[in-house]
């Protein structure tokens, strides 16, 4: 049988997670192929329904990555993403989705290499949570 | 391509001269920034954190006006600008020419890989046999001969290092461009003549000279064989013998070089003739070798000859202005004494190598483990003063900034090891002398649990039984203490960088007693030769905000060298890009890199073409080989001509590495850069899944994550609106509130710009405190300095000047300002500006402790400053005078050090001395801040017999007035553990400076203040001078705590930044640009709380909420907080984002 191969979406930040991925790429550090880059100018910028929008199009699970506290581009918008997420992580299993999806990390620009175990963990992980079990019986 | 005529060359790419770069380039000169690494960045490339953000934060130096000139990206990656070019490993070779029009010569070493060909793909590294310490990484790991310059580079990305490569030839076939060079042409041409009377050793030589490739080696047996042979060929590099019958060698030598100077020689001479060698070098002789040699050796000389004649490129540039911005380097603690074993004890390190411990990229990739093997660290300890505050090694100054490194890497550390890891720091005085220093120290210290321990480390051994550090040191109480630890981090101090002295000769800049550059009295960016600036640490050892307000200072000053010369600096408005019609339908030309051809053996071309055109918007796909250099966007160009698509999609590895291509692009076919997306074909995941690694799984998921990645450039594409952004009017004129030092100085600096400046002052007269001081602790007399600035502030036509006026009230935005005025009769005026600087200024601190105003001989040190002037203080009448430091300062209500405090009270107690040798001075202090070069002074007074006792917070000195004139001082000694009795006639208080800086006054300009009520910046290190509204500077004591040269250079940053705005006409946005849907917008002005930079704000006469294009930055989080769709953010708006993630989930 073949084996449960999730789909992840990354909303990266410009100025950090982005460079980070830049960097594990020019070190030639692979991670896994399951993961999609959407490279956004600040976490502070994704919007909630971006996130919503990605699960009921059938992400199974999103990564919202960016610079660490203190250290935002734009002053503070990776503190309005915590936030939002945090509140997103209550009213996700309202929608079917376990909270554990959803993550949230900082990954500073010389940190390539925590890019790659972050992007492999999330995968193993959602590997584990297996598909999403609600999907089948969404209706749209 | 380079330029030939530049408004200014700076040397030296760290961020001082990355600041003066940018200050520049933004207000409309041309820069040749060169450095003589091979990477921009300087020290800070090496550091990823810094306090008291525990973050990076280096990308907030990029421009925030016409964002679109330089690259939205990390700043340690490299960085590019319009106006800027860089070029790397390049030293100054000659200069010529004064202000205005300096000729200037340089040397570039080319290193060995063509910048413009290497794709960074690492397959060189794969091959490469030598392994060396990495550099880098302050020899922490291990790296090749051929490596990345940095491991976060972009551009440039490898290098190979000389000296260490062996020109086994293995990389040049394998780099799939063709970058590297290893010259082997040259050096069988390179012409070599040896010249030796005996067979053997020209015999030996001839044949371990050809073994290392040079093919082209002659030998002669005497001098008179050698002239003959050197008529006939054009010989590069001679060896000659000293000693050889006839002719000898030194004779030779001089005929060689009569007529062809720039020939090389090398002596080769036995023990007995080493004196006739070392002469010979008088005469020209490069080096010597003794015989019998090491062959190695000789070869190695050989090379480095031979590298210096085919890797240098000279250039020849012109420039108005020159400025140094060539840095600091780190002290070696090897050096000398040596006695905390560094270098030879494995687990002894400096801490710019702990910082590299710390990175991400560091040799442990971040984690906290001991360099040497690996073990996880739990104690560390730092040892303070290291090459610094030592008189024994002439290093009588203070480093500065080392104490607060010490305190950061110790939280980082803390962080890394969820508080686990135990961090001690060994110091004199903790120099927490900035305006967030002190709550940084106090949280370290209380909150994290940093150990602090006044004590100078006297040795570190290796513990008999575990080999780890054992520090033995005397503590305050005077007894030996013992302290193992894991790892032992040396605070080095710093020295001026290696070039310095070379310079200084070319320049003609003078130096101060420790090698750095002199700065001019008051002027911290003027260097003693005309035309040439000094920016950042060159001059002094200094944290990062003031190394950028020097860096702004000195632009300013070679901006005003080059109005004065009569260059001129236009700013082309509007770049020339001709725009897409909002309404024309997405015409998308894909272009996609074969990578050398292997897209093709891994990827259906034919499956990816088809998946792409399936989307209409998609005109035509183009397989382009070699998108990654520079030769693959020529083929572009022409498609585009020919294709005519309104929106340009590229795949190619690493899409930061393509900015200079697409900007090119660009400008040659109008097609807007932001109508351009390049999406990576590398970073994207490549990793083979589950468990299987069959290559045509590996090969359908690759096509599967590119085709996602196209699909999603597609989509992105497809939404993005093309509507040019708006433009806003500019007020050309300036607003300076406050006329003390920092403000008659930025003032004076826009009005020598040519911009209109009011100058509002609330007294009747100019000049602030420089009224009262009377000297510096230099020397300098203060007076003429506010003579003349008060002179030329009169009698400058373009500015206005507002005594006795006081702002009541303002509104506008950075462009706009309107500012009404009123003077002491109640009458208003209101003046209309694009810019405001506040420099409002600051006071003495009032203060009712220790008895201060219940008795005549307890006064502050303004009083006693005041009586020096006005000659009423009677130095010889006292015989003990005592001062008290940080007098209500460095409490938690009022957490900063004011830093003036300390020189003052080490100035009048010299002073006193002087006039009265036998007055015994006390000063009580905490900690004494002398920092940089003012601490000579404090080792001035020590000698001349000034006693300093410390006392802790915790048990503060007692006073007792007596009705005869003496006031008592009672105070612990801690050393001797002894109460100890002042009786003194004076008792000084320094009771620190407070700003004056009303919060409603602030307010009507956007702007906040900080938790010691001067001027919040928008970055205490990246912006040092700039308010978060745009538009809205401070300096002077407004801003911090500052001497006179340091708001004076405070001031002239202001300016500057201020000028960035006032060149300009109009003033538009960059890309992405926040927006309104004036029909979905319920003005719930959400959106301007999200907003950080002020720039959202209703328009009360159109009811309608609008946007500053200049302001505002595009970080959309003003979309992401509307509940209506109403706020958007362009270029980067919902419709992408969804699309995209359509695409992404396809
Ligand atoms: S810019 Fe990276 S999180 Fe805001």
């Amino acid at each position: 049988m073949q084996s449960f191969e999730p789909l992840i979406i990354a909303f990266v930040c410009n100025w950090c997670t982005y460079t980070a991925a830049d960097l594990a790429g020019t070190s030639r550090l692979t991670y896994p192929s399951n993961v999609r880059l959407i490279r956004v100018m600040c976490t502070g910028m994704v919007d909630p329904q971006y996130i919503i929008k990605a699960f009921l199009e059938g992400a199974d699970a999103v990564l919202v990555s960016g610079c660490h506290p203190g250290d935002c581009h734009y002053i503070n918008g990776n503190f309005k993403a915590r936030r939002r997420i945090r509140l997103l992580k209550e009213i996700l299993p309202q929608f079917g989705f376990e909270a554990d999806r959803l993550q949230l990390t900082w990954i500073g620009a010389s940190d390539g290499i925590q890019f790659t175990q972050t992007m492999r963990e999330l995968t193993e992980r959602t590997r584990e949570l297996g598909p999403v079990a609600s999907r089948s019986q969404m209706v749209f | 391509m380079l330029r030939e005529n530049y408004h200014a060359v700076i040397i030296g790419a760290g961020i001082a001269g990355i600041r003066s770069a940018l200050d520049l380039a933004e207000t409309g000169s041309d820069v040749l920034l060169i450095d003589r690494a091979a990477h921009p960045g300087g020290l800070l490339s090496r550091l990823d954190a810094q306090f008291p953000t525990d973050g990076c934060g280096m990308c907030k130096m990029l421009p925030l006006l016409e964002r679109d000139s330089a690259e939205a990206t990390c700043l340690r990656k490299g960085f590019f600008h319009e106006r800027i070019d860089f070029l790397p490993a390049t030293e100054l070779s000659h200069l010529e020419g004064g202000p205005g029009r300096f000729a200037v010569r340089l040397k570039q070493t080319l290193q060995g890989v063509d910048p413009q060909l290497c794709i960074g793909c690492g397959a060189c590294e794969t091959v490469c046999p030598v392994d060396m310490p990495d550099d880098f990484n302050s020899g922490l790991s291990r790296s090749k001969a051929i490596h990345r310059v940095v491991p976060h580079a972009v551009v440039g990305a490898y290098v190979i290092d000389a000296a260490a490569c062996t020109r086994c030839g293995a990389c040049v076939p394998i780099c799939p461009t063709g970058a590297i060079d290893l010259a082997f042409d040259r050096r069988k041409e390179f012409s070599i003549l040896v010249v030796d009377d005996e067979l053997s050793v020209r015999d030996s030589l001839k044949e371990w000279l050809l073994n290392e490739g040079f093919m082209n080696v002659q030998t002669a047996e005497s001098g008179a064989e050698a002239l003959t042979l050197l008529e006939q060929s054009d010989v590069k590099l001679l060896l000659i013998d000293v000693k050889m019958p006839g002719m000898d060698g030194v004779d030779l030598l001089k005929q060689a070089k009569a007529d062809h100077p720039d020939r090389v020689a090398v002596m080769m001479t036995a023990y007995a003739t080493v004196d006739t060698a070392v002469e010979a070098m008088k005469s020209g002789a490069l080096d010597y070798l003794i015989k019998p040699f090491d062959p190695q050796a000789m070869l190695a000389m050989v090379n480095r000859v031979f590298q210096a004649t085919v890797s240098v490129q000279e250039r020849q540039v012109t420039a108005g202005a020159v400025i140094l911005a060539g840095g600091m380097t780190l002290f070696d603690p090897g050096e000398g004494v040596n006695p905390y074993g560094y270098g030879t004890h494995p687990h002894v390190i400096t801490s710019l190598a702990f910082e590299r411990v710390l990175s991400g990229c560091g040799p442990s990739q971040g984690r906290l483990v001991r360099p040497a093997d690996g073990k996880p660290l739990q104690r560390i300890a730092w040892l303070q003063c290291v090459g610094s505050r030592d008189c024994q090694i002439s290093a009588d100054f203070c480093s500065r900034i080392c104490c607060m490194i010490s305190l950061k890497e110790a939280v980082l550390a803390k962080n890394k090891s969820n508080d686990a890891v135990e961090t001690t720091i060994f110091y004199t005085d903790m120099r927490t002398f900035g305006k967030s220093f002190e709550p940084y120290r106090r949280q370290a210290e209380e909150e994290r649990g940093v150990n602090l321990v006044r004590a100078r480390v006297h040795s570190v051994t290796a513990s008999p039984e575990s080999g780890d550090p054992l520090l033995r040191y005397a503590g305050l109480d005077g007894r030996m203490h013992e302290a193992e630890v894991d790892l032992v981090v040396l605070a080095a101090g710093f020295r001026p960088s290696p070039e310095t002295e070379a310079l200084a000769e070319l320049t003609q800049a003078e130096r101060n007693a420790w090698g750095f550059f002199q700065p001019q009295p008051f002027a911290a960016a003027c260097s003693s030769a005309e035309g040439i600036y000094l920016a950042g640490a060159c001059t002094e050892p200094v944290e990062i905000n003031a190394a950028l307000i020097q860096a702004s200072a000195a632009a300013l000053e070679a901006g005003r060298t080059l109005r004065r010369s009569g260059s001129q600096l236009a700013l082309a408005e509007g770049p020339a890009a001709k725009g897409v019609a909002p309404d024309a339908p997405p015409r998308i030309l894909a272009a996609i890199c074969t990578c050398h051809g292997c897209l093709s053996e891994t990827r259906n071309t034919e499956k990816l073409i088809s998946g792409l055109t399936r989307d209409p918007a998609v005109v035509q796909v183009l397989f382009v080989d070699q998108l990654c250099g520079a030769d693959g966007w020529g083929p572009l160009e022409a498609a585009i001509k020919d294709v005519a698509p309104n929106r340009l999609l590229v795949a190619a590895c690493h899409p930061l590495r393509h900015s200079t291509h697409r900007r090119a692009l660009s400008r040659r076919t109008g097609l807007p850069e932001n109508l351009m997306t390049i999406v990576d074909m590398k970073i994207e995941p490549t990793e083979p899944q589950a468990d299987t690694t069959a290559r045509s799984l590996r090969t359908a998921l690759g096509e599967h994550v590119l085709s996602a990645s196209l699909q999603m450039g597609v989509a992105f594409l497809k939404h993005t609106d093309p509507t040019a952004p708006e433009r806003e009017q500019v007020q050309r004129k300036a607003l300076v509130i406050g006329g003390g030092t920092a403000g008659m100085h930025a003032a004076l600096a826009i009005a020598d710009m040519g911009y209109g400046v009011d100058l509002v002052e609330k007294e009747n007269r100019l000049g602030g405190n420089l009224a009262w001081l009377h000297h510096t602790l230099e020397g300098h007399a203060v007076k003429p300095l506010l003579d003349q600035l008060d002179d030329r502030v009169i009698q400058h036509p373009k500015i206005t000047l507002h005594l006795e006026h006081e702002v009541v009230n303002a509104v506008g935005r950075v462009g706009d300002f309107r500012t009404t005025v009123q003077n002491a009769q109640g009458r208003t005026e209101i003046l209309r500006h694009g810019v405001t600087i506040l420099a409002t200024g600051g006071l003495e601190a009032e203060t009712t402790a220790y008895g201060y105003g219940t008795h005549r001989a307890i006064v502050t040190q303004q009083a006693l400053e005041r009586q020096i002037g006005s000659g009423e203080a009677d130095a010889a009448a006292w015989d003990v005078v005592a001062m008290i430091q940080c007098v209500g300062s460095r409490e938690p209500s009022r957490d900063y050090c004011s830093r003036v405090c300390c020189p003052t009270a080490i100035k009048h107690a010299l002073y006193l001395k002087e006039k009265n040798p036998r007055v015994q001075i006390y000063i009580l202090y905490r900690d004494v801040m002398m920092t940089g070069f003012s601490e000579s002074y404090y080792t001035e007074a020590r000698r001349a017999g000034v006693v300093f006792i410390p006392y802790r917070p915790q048990q503060l000195p007692g006073v007792e007035t007596s009705p005869d004139g003496i006031v008592t001082l009672s105070v612990r000694d801690p050393i001797a553990e002894v109460d100890l009795k002042i009786e003194a006639n004076l008792l000084v208080l320094a009771t620190g400076v407070v700003p004056r800086l009303p919060a409603k006054l602030a307010a009507f300009y956007g702007a906040t203040l900080d938790s010691g009520g001067f001027f919040q910046e928008a970055d205490s290190k990246w912006r040092p001078v700039d308010g978060l509204r745009e538009g809205v500077f401070a300096c002077g004591l407004a801003l911090a705590p500052q001497t006179i040269t340091e708001a004076a250079a405070a001031g002239q940053a202001a300016a500057q930044r201020a000028l960035r705005i006032l060149c300009h006409e109009s003033l538009s946005a960059g890309h992405p640009t926040a927006a309104v849907r004036h029909s979905l917008c319920v003005l719930c002005q959400r959106c301007i709380d999200a907003c950080p930079y002020g720039a959202r704000s209703v328009d009360l006469e159109q009811r309608r909420l609008v946007v500053d294009p200049a302001m505002c930055q595009g970080c959309g989080a003003c979309a992401a907080v509307c509940l209506n769709g109403a706020a958007i953010l362009n270029h980067h708006g919902a419709g992408q984002m969804l699309a995209m993630i359509d695409a992404a989930v396809e």
